[in-house]
């Protein structure tokens, strides 16, 4: 030890003269660094965390694709969607034609296009097993069929007041609308949209909670560094910091670990979806993770992770010294 | 300057520790409070560290009344006082530079001036060649003086220790107080809790004698024998 004269005076605090964002900016880094090291000092546990927390977020992310994809295919197959509008069989040619322009002017429908009772036959004897017993008819039989293209992106109840007014219509017998099916596939979308929504709440929760229970057991381990850092002046903010910046860690990383998840998915689903997509003649697009979502997914993670900490340490600290 | 205005601590389950207390401290004198287990030696301290709060009466610390400290306010507070425990309350998985640095951290004191303050806390204890070390790696004489440079090194006016020599030996017991005499000589007030009578009888310093939480005897450093 030094001889008392060569003491220095310990006169009341003189703090240098510093700007408090400069010291509040370098408590930020050392923060975000030591927090990362501690992950890397338990790295099976943190791992298994991650992993725990990127499966749970992966999971809403996989059926996000699923459900672009099968939206994706209802999409190109849309495109197809005819309204045959079959006349009456006393309806003849020049009302076929009369019909289709009346047609044509309504709201909502592309094209009309006329199909004679030949053509219809045509058609028929094309068709496997029936060339033989149509042989056996005397007259053709088949009505004048108009087959009525609505505009692209018809809403569906646009469509359904379409089919309405052609059933309508003088001359017109039966309605047959393709489109129904399309209805029916876009209420299931929408229950599937619903249940991803559902899905992603449920999963989020649960990394909160895991991140929450993890900082938990975190400041429980460290409660007597705590404390001497309470004793000795740490704000509880300055206490807090690491702990927030391993809930940010934790999120950002299971985050990432989702979207590369979701990406092998992707990838895995690629090869079989794209001979779905030859099968309809390439009308199929192929519908992966929008970008945006790629950089958003680790990004919310990482402030999921935030918030459980800010939640859970809040909670805690208030019973340190 | 610190000041003790009837102050008394009654804890939850009817423990009176400290009754009708009065005394005074004053600024860049060292004094001793000592009494047998349980006489509210402790529990004084940490009525100014605001670890605990007064039921009656007023704690007074530089004429400022630490009733008057919300509970934003208690770190502040803290770090105006220097604070050395018996158990050191190092920080084991740090090195004896950061545990010293750790005030000046949290003081939001710059990197460089942190330097240079810890190098010369640790020259004041006799433990500069040591600041790479971890904690665990030194004697109890030894960590005890980290706890003391770390107590100082934000040059607090005021010095609290409890208990500071409960496990030395006698020669470094005696140490570590003239250690703390040391600071006292340059300014600071220092008020050290401690049942270790030789000890505070060599020192011929203030002594405050505690007995159930009152204050039976105040013997000034003149009288000391």
């Amino acid at each position: 030890m030094t001889a008392p004269n060569e003491v220095q005076a310990p006169v009341r605090s003189e703090r240098s003269h510093r700007h408090p964002l400069s010291s509040w900016r370098e408590h930020h880094g050392w923060s975000a660094a030591a927090s990362l090291r501690r992950l890397a000092v338990k790295p099976v546990g943190s791992l298994l965390t991650i992993a725990v927390m990127g499966l749970a977020l992966a999971l809403p992310l996989a059926f996000y694709l699923l459900l672009s994809n099968v939206q994706s295919l209802g999409d190109a197959l849309g495109r197809n969607q005819v309204i045959s509008v079959f006349l009456k069989s006393d309806q003849v040619a020049g009302n076929a034609q009369l019909l289709a322009k009346q047609v044509e002017q309504h709201d909502g429908v592309a094209s009309v296009a006329v199909k004679t009772p030949q053509q219809g036959l045509d058609e028929l004897s094309k068709m496997q097993g029936f060339s033989d017993s149509l042989h056996a008819l005397d007259d053709n039989p088949l009505p004048y069929v108009l087959e009525v293209q609505p505009q692209d992106g018809i809403s569906a109840d646009a469509a359904s007041h379409l089919v309405d007014d052609l059933r309508s219509m003088q001359g017109v017998d039966v309605v047959q609308d393709s489109g129904t099916w399309r209805q029916r596939l876009d209420a299931l979308l929408g229950v599937g949209n619903r249940a991803v929504l559902i899905l992603a709440t449920l999963f989020a929760l649960a990394v909160l909670l895991v991140v929450g229970n993890t900082v938990r057991v975190d400041i429980t381990s460290r409660a007597d560094e705590i404390g001497v850092l309470k004793l000795i002046g740490a704000s509880r903010a300055f206490v807090r910091r690491p702990y927030l910046y391993a809930g940010i860690w934790y999120g950002l990383f299971s985050g990432l670990l989702a979207v590369g998840l979701a990406l092998a998915i992707e990838f895995a689903l690629a090869e079989p979806v794209g001979r779905l997509s030859q099968a309809y003649g390439g009308k199929l697009q192929v519908g992966g993770l929008p970008p945006w979502l790629l950089l958003a997914v680790p990004f919310a993670a990482a402030c999921l992770g935030w918030l459980g900490a800010r939640l859970v340490s809040a909670w805690q600290l208030r019973q340190a010294v | 300057m610190i000041r003790f205005d009837q102050v008394s601590k009654r804890y939850e389950g009817g423990h009176e520790a400290l009754s009708q207390l009065t005394f005074e401290v004053a600024k860049g004198e060292m004094a001793f409070v000592t009494g047998h287990s349980g006489a509210g030696k402790s529990t004084l301290l940490k009525l100014l560290a605001l670890i605990e709060r007064p039921s009656h009466g007023h704690v007074t610390l530089d004429g400022q009344s630490l009733a008057k400290i919300g509970q934003s306010g208690i770190p502040k507070l803290r770090r105006s006082i220097g604070m050395v425990f018996q158990d050191h309350r190092l920080l084991m998985d740090r090195t004896v530079f950061a545990n010293v640095e750790l005030p000046l951290v949290i003081g939001g004191i710059a990197p460089q001036e942190r330097g240079r303050r810890v190098r010369a806390a640790l020259e004041k204890v006799g433990l500069l060649d040591y600041e790479r070390q971890l904690p665990a790696s030194l004697s109890t004489g030894e960590q005890q003086r980290v706890g003391i440079a770390r107590a100082i090194v934000a040059k607090p006016s005021v010095l609290i220790a409890d208990e500071p020599t409960g496990n030395l030996d006698p020669q470094l017991a005696v140490e570590i107080m003239e250690l703390f005499a040391e600071f006292q000589q340059v300014g600071t007030t220092v008020l050290v809790a401690s049942h270790d009578l030789p000890l505070i009888k060599r020192m011929r310093k203030r002594v405050v004698v505690l007995d159930h939480g009152r204050l039976v005897a105040d013997v000034s450093a003149e009288e000391v024998l």
